[in-house]
């Protein structure tokens, strides 16, 4: 107890000295410095209030002579004021401080003044003296129409930070106005249009010239500070929504695909990174799937070691298989919820193709399954089956030519064409391109045929761009997850850099 | 009904009384009653905010005590304003008398204790007095950081937070002018433009006739039920502008060019009038041989370059009220004689200038010189 009192002591000194420099906290020094500390001083507040609510005013007075000084300067600052309790417990201690009875013409005027005091907390404030005579002409009083001056007021700051944003704070406009991490999510939180703009920047981004350049995209998803605030989980599921639509609303464009991939991956960095007190349970943020494929899902290929990899895809393809396949009934969304959620993790679904690819033994179903369900989640189950078959089929002579001495480009366009029938739809011939590029990228003679193969390949400018998109993520992938193979990594890069100069 | 409807009258008295000397003789039985009573109605509020017929009936009962006291625009409230403000009836008649330093030692102690009394008093239902007032302080707070740290008065008034919080005070106010009886909210405006700083108000008017067709004003948290249309509002203050020739006399000079083609453009039925005063205005001036330019006739004429950037402003606009311009300025022309040449005819040399800053526009964005409408 003696010791509270001691600390309350020498709080006491130390938050007269701040008050007295912050005044009215008029400048940006000022200002800083009080938003820094105004948690600290809630609590100071607090403490005060506890020991002042024991005593009676006299005693106070006595005990802290300057604590009308104290609370008055803190009643100036209004960015204490306007900090969550702060106001109600400054008006708190301040009714301590009325005599009950007063004796003398002091102690009355001490009281008349705290009225004051409090007065001055609630009282308007003096706007320009045109806008005070409207609001009162109109016959309104503050509290009717502060409310919405905020909104407005709030409205307008935040569109000028967007554009601030846009423009590279131009900072002739005035001095740069950046907010703290919490202040963005606390603003991201409460008005949701803000956080659609920011998303939308980011699907604008996706459309022009960043198109096809994953780096790019993972550098401006970081800046955007998305990935941070989807921590919260509110958020989280606002983004993912509005990835969701976009993914629906253009047919399952690959670009939102893999810009989703990015984002995931920025937000599990962000995620491990939040402070503990922030983590919450995985189904807040994946409310739709059984909590074991989350979890198999989030883990990192970097943090498993690579003989492992098959495994863990087998692993996430039964279960992935018994979640589509138990909920034919449409229950928690179906087969797209579980695809959806899959597609998240890039580091997984672009590495189905790759490990079927380089296993020279027969071909796992699971991976079968899980690839032909990955580029065609729609599909019935025989489909599905037939998808199989044909890639099995396209692995069997893949693995044949890799182990001829010569390829031709012919020869793998006659593979591929078995398939590629005028019945084989979309996906499938997506399917079969990429197993191609795979295989052009890590056959040992694959660099030889590799432009000729394309060149047929791309008869469309929307097919070669998805080979750009391929090729981006491939190695954006590769470069992520350490994975080295410099003459597959050099030939990706020529492809890339020709096909690039052809769109 | 006729009880709370009295309640309703004697409550209204109590706090017009608040704010005077008066109160000095109030003691902490006073205080304590008028608080219970404000509770009271606060209770009311809520209850039948929803309910037609006896919102009606209490919002009808406010407005006549209004009427007798001269009506909306006679300046600050004594009493209750209407419907809504019965719904922090007990916030204003807490700041009336924590304002009021004729208060008394006991009284004042008591009153403090009330509104005040510490932390771990709960409402299950409503918010306590308390935190209302918390409320309020924080906001009035926020409202002060944000306006001498965080704002600058936006170039576009429609844009400024300030101007449209005004705008949409000024709408719902008509809102509920006009529901009390038709004729009133013309003399309304017209008292309003008699009491107020008039240069503030034509502006707040101009953002009024601008704000988007459905916004939710956050004010109003208890609908009824009752139609609310903002369109309602802008149409009563186009009605009224009308009427008004010298105040929309004072709207077209006052306001800058582009607030007024926004305007224009937005509400069609202004656009005659406002191309008949720039006619009006054109007309005056006349054309000074020896400095080669059109000078005013009087002082208080307006000046050329004015004139023409309100024309230049109004062919930048889309396309309806663009044309009905340069029509209007083709007709004067051939009116005036049809002169090509400079210095006869004021809307000739008008036209020549709009065409050749066109012109010269086009060039420097490096548009082609194609069809050119001006």
């Amino acid at each position: 107890m003696a010791q509270d009192s001691v600390d309350l002591s020498c709080d006491y000194q130390f938050w007269m000295q701040k008050l007295s420099v912050w005044d009215q906290a008029s400048t940006l020094e000022t200002q800083q410095d009080t938003c820094l500390h105004v948690a600290q001083f809630q609590e100071f507040l607090r403490k005060m209030y506890e020991a002042l609510k024991e005593m009676d005013s006299n005693t106070v007075i006595e005990r802290f002579p300057t604590i009308g000084q104290l609370l008055a300067k803190a009643c100036w600052n209004p960015f204490i004021l306007a900090y969550d309790e702060s106001q109600k417990i400054l008006i708190w201690c301040l009714c301590c401080l009325i005599n009950k009875e007063p004796q003398n013409s002091g102690q009355s005027k001490l009281n008349s003044w705290i009225q004051g005091v409090l007065s001055h907390i609630l009282s308007a404030l003096r706007f320009d003296k045109e806008v005070a005579l409207f609001t009162q002409g109109l016959g309104y009083a503050p509290i009717d129409y502060y409310p919405g001056l905020l909104k407005n007021m709030v409205l307008s700051l935040a569109s000028e930070l967007r554009e601030n944003h846009l423009n590279g704070f131009n900072t002739q406009r005035r001095k740069k106005i950046s907010l703290p991490m919490s202040a963005v999510v606390c603003l991201w939180l409460r008005h949701l249009p803000s956080l659609e703009k920011a998303m939308l920047h980011l699907f604008e981004k996706l459309i022009s010239s960043e198109r096809n350049c994953l780096r790019r995209i993972e550098c401006f998803i970081k800046d955007s500070s998305l990935p941070q605030a989807a921590c919260h989980p509110a958020i989280f599921r606002v983004v993912d929504e509005m990835f969701r639509c976009a993914l629906l609303e253009t047919d399952g464009a690959l670009e939102i695909i893999a810009t989703i991939q990015v984002f995931t991956q920025c937000f599990v960095e962000a995620l491990e990174k939040a402070s503990k007190q922030l983590r919450f349970a995985l189904k807040t943020y994946f409310p739709y799937t059984s909590p074991s494929l989350a979890m198999v899902l989030l883990q990192d290929p970097q943090d498993i070691p690579r003989g492992h990899w098959l495994q863990t895809l087998k692993h996430i393809s039964e279960l992935l298989r018994e979640a589509v396949e138990d909920q034919t009934h449409g229950s928690c969304g179906g087969p797209f919820e579980s695809w959806f959620l899959f597609i998240h993790f890039g580091g997984w679904a672009e590495m189905v193709a790759e490990q079927l690819l380089m296993s020279a033994a027969e071909p796992p179903t699971a991976l079968l399954w899980l690839l032909a369900f990955y580029y065609g989640p729609r599909d019935g189950r025989q489909q599905r089956a037939q998808t199989m078959v044909q890639v099995k089929a396209v692995l069997g002579h893949l693995l044949a030519m890799s182990r001829s001495s010569s390829l031709s480009a012919q020869d793998l366009q006659t593979v591929a064409g078995q398939g590629t029938d005028t019945d084989l739809r979309a996906p499938a011939q997506q399917l079969i391109r990429h197993l191609l590029l795979n295989f052009l990228l890590w056959a040992p003679g694959g660099h030889t045929i590799a432009w000729d193969v394309i060149t047929l390949m791309a008869h469309t400018a929307e097919i070669t761009h998805e080979i750009i998109g391929f090729l981006d993520q491939t190695l954006y992938r590769w470069n992520r997850l350490g994975i080295e193979s410099p003459r597959s990594e050099k030939l990706a890069r020529e492809l890339l850099k020709e096909l690039r100069t052809q769109v | 009904m006729e009880s709370l409807l009295q309640h309703l009258d004697r409550f209204s008295e109590l706090l017009a009384v608040s704010s005077t000397t008066y109160v000095s003789t109030w003691d902490p039985a006073t205080v304590r009653r008028a608080l219970q009573w404000a509770r009271y109605l606060r209770h009311i509020h809520r209850r039948f905010g929803r309910h037609g017929p006896i919102r009606t009936a209490l919002e009808r009962r406010l407005h006549n005590q209004w009427r007798q006291e001269g009506g909306f625009g006679r300046g600050p409230v004594p009493g209750l304003a209407n419907f809504q403000a019965l719904g922090h009836c007990d916030v204003l008649l807490s700041l009336r008398l924590l304002e009021n330093r004729a208060l008394g030692d006991a009284a004042r102690y008591h009153l403090v204790q009330q509104l005040f009394p510490g932390p771990g008093v709960r409402d299950a239902d409503e918010e306590t007095l308390q935190e209302s007032l918390a409320r309020l302080a924080r906001r009035r707070s926020a409202v002060h950081m944000l306006r001498f740290n965080g704002y600058r008065e936006n170039p576009n008034l429609q844009e400024d937070s300030l101007m449209k919080t005004q705008a949409e005070l000024l709408l719902e106010r008509l809102q509920e002018v006009g529901k009390a009886e038709a004729e009133r909210p013309a003399r309304f405006l017209s008292s309003l433009w008699e009491r107020l700083p008039q240069n503030n108000f034509l502006k707040v008017i101009a953002v009024a006739l601008l704000q988007p067709p459905l916004s939710r004003r956050p004010q109003e948290e208890l609908e009824p039920g009752i139609h609310k249309s903002p369109g309602e509002g802008s149409q009563v203050l186009v009605h009224w502008l009308l009427g008004n020739s010298e105040v929309f006399a004072a709207f077209c000079r006052a306001l800058p060019a582009g607030l007024l083609t926004l305007v224009t453009s937005r509400h069609p039925a202004l656009s005659p009038v406002y191309l008949g005063l720039l006619t009006d205005w054109g007309q005056r001036l006349h054309y000074d041989l020896q400095k080669g330019i059109w000078v005013e006739t009087e002082s208080q004429d307006v000046p050329w370059e004015e004139l023409h950037n309100r024309f230049q402003s109004l062919c930048q606009a889309p396309p309806p009220l663009k044309d009905k311009v340069l029509t209007a300025l083709e007709t004067c022309k051939a009116q005036d004689g049809d002169f090509e040449v400079p210095g006869l005819s004021i809307w000739t040399d008008l036209l020549l200038a709009l065409r050749s800053g066109a012109f010269r526009k086009r060039q420097v964005l490096g548009l082609s010189a194609g069809l050119s409408s001006v």
